[in-house]
């Protein structure tokens, strides 16, 4: 009677005794698993982050590269416009803004804005995200906002070929990237502003740098 | 065994290493936001340092942020109180503005885009609002038409308002502007 009454209870111990190591294997492999997922998880995070602008087509550098290549600044266009180019967002309506493209592989490039009454600023994006340089009309001479976009290597040659103890009046920008937009941002005032900003915004020239 | 571990750590790793990159750029990120009472302003953007999230956000998009010389856009979502905006309910946009060449302070949606209302007065210039004698700001923001500087809202709805300086030397320290040199946004009443 005792050994009926022994028997069954190891029966039912041994099993849990035998599951036991294997349960704690189990979750002891599912927290170390999940460690390393979420660590991983840390590094894609990171990784796409530091990606997306380098691998973004849809970024206002690639969408307006056709903008002023014939060497003015051109209007952003407009939603629906006829060459399918995207509409900027999050744009201000009492501004009037045009753009010139710039690749420096060819050399650098010259930029001239002829300031008027309303508020112009011209700033330097870069493909990737990143604004290398902001002027605005307060610091124009004579009228005349003038400045050069080049590459590290570009100004060195410049700085090179500048004549000996005399100082270079020009404005030099350093890209760190050989594309990029120039940006010319009017502001209207009033709406009846519009045309003089236009015509102040598009009249921004952007072309080769002529050497020396 | 030893490969359904390998697609556990892949599968996790991708699943939420993407979606929580997705997360944190499908808006404004939180990293490099300055707020000042109702309004938050994102500094960094227009800079050379532009930091890794703000970067991702804008190149996911047609964006070209204000330059840090050029200029500063704050937003805000939340009336003084911190109550959402909403467009069942009358605002008064008061008090001062920053230093700056021009301003403008418009009305949009969650996207920054003006909405489509049967009178097409989205925003206004520091040249357009009517001033009183004493030269302060008063703009009220409302769905039903209002005497003085009326911004016309959408009937129902979230929206935002978005003032932009122009040539303004806050865009710099921003983090150290005083809520007293900003608009006032206060709910007036609500339908």
């Amino acid at each position: 009677m005792s050994a009926v009454s022994h028997d069954p209870p190891q029966r039912r111990h041994s099993p849990l005794a035998a599951w036991r190591p294997r349960l704690r294997a189990g979750f002891t492999r599912f927290v170390m698993t999940t460690l390393a997922g979420l660590i991983l998880a840390g590094i894609v995070h990171i990784v796409t982050i530091l990606a997306i602008p380098t691998l973004s087509r849809h970024d206002a550098a690639h969408a307006y590269r056709v903008l002023g290549a014939d060497g003015h600044a051109e209007p952003i266009p407009l939603p629906g416009n006829a060459r399918g180019l995207p509409a900027l967002r999050e744009a201000d309506p009492n501004v009037v803004t045009a753009i010139c493209s710039y690749d420096l592989s060819a050399g650098p490039m010259r930029v001239v804005a002829r300031t008027g009454t309303p508020p112009l600023g011209l700033t330097l994006h870069r493909q990737g995200g990143g604004v290398l340089y902001a002027i605005t009309d307060r610091a124009a001479i004579r009228g005349t906002l003038e400045f050069l976009v080049m590459t590290e290597a570009q100004r060195d040659e410049r700085i090179a070929a500048d004549e000996e103890g005399e100082t270079s009046r020009e404005l030099r920008v350093v890209s760190d990237t050989e594309q990029g937009l120039i940006v010319a941002r009017v502001l209207l005032r009033l709406p009846s502003d519009r045309a003089d900003a236009e015509a102040l915004a598009t009249g921004v020239a952007c072309g080769a740098a002529n050497q020396g | 065994m030893r490969i359904l571990d390998l697609a556990y750590i892949l599968a996790l790793g991708a699943g939420i290493g993407l979606g929580t990159a997705h997360w944190a750029v499908a808006g404004r990120p939180a990293i490099g936001r300055v707020e000042v009472g109702a309004w938050t302003a994102w500094p960094g953007s227009g800079s050379r340092e532009v930091d890794p999230y703000m970067r991702a956000y804008l190149a996911r998009g047609v964006h070209l942020p204000l330059g840090s010389g050029e200029g500063l856009e704050l937003i805000a979502e939340r009336d003084d109180a911190g109550q959402p905006l909403d467009g069942r309910c009358r605002y008064k946009l008061s008090g001062a503005t920053p230093t700056a060449r021009g301003w403008t302070i418009g009305i949009t949606d969650g996207d920054g885009l003006p909405f489509r209302l049967p009178l097409a007065r989205t925003s206004f210039t520091d040249s357009e609002i009517v001033r009183p004698e004493d030269g302060s700001l008063s703009i009220i923001a409302a769905a039903t038409p209002e005497a003085g500087n009326w911004l016309p809202l959408p009937a129902s709805g979230g929206f935002q308002i978005r003032l932009r300086l122009y040539d303004t030397p806050i865009s710099s320290q921003t983090g150290e502007t005083r809520v007293a040199n900003l608009p006032r946004i206060a709910r007036i009443d609500c339908r």
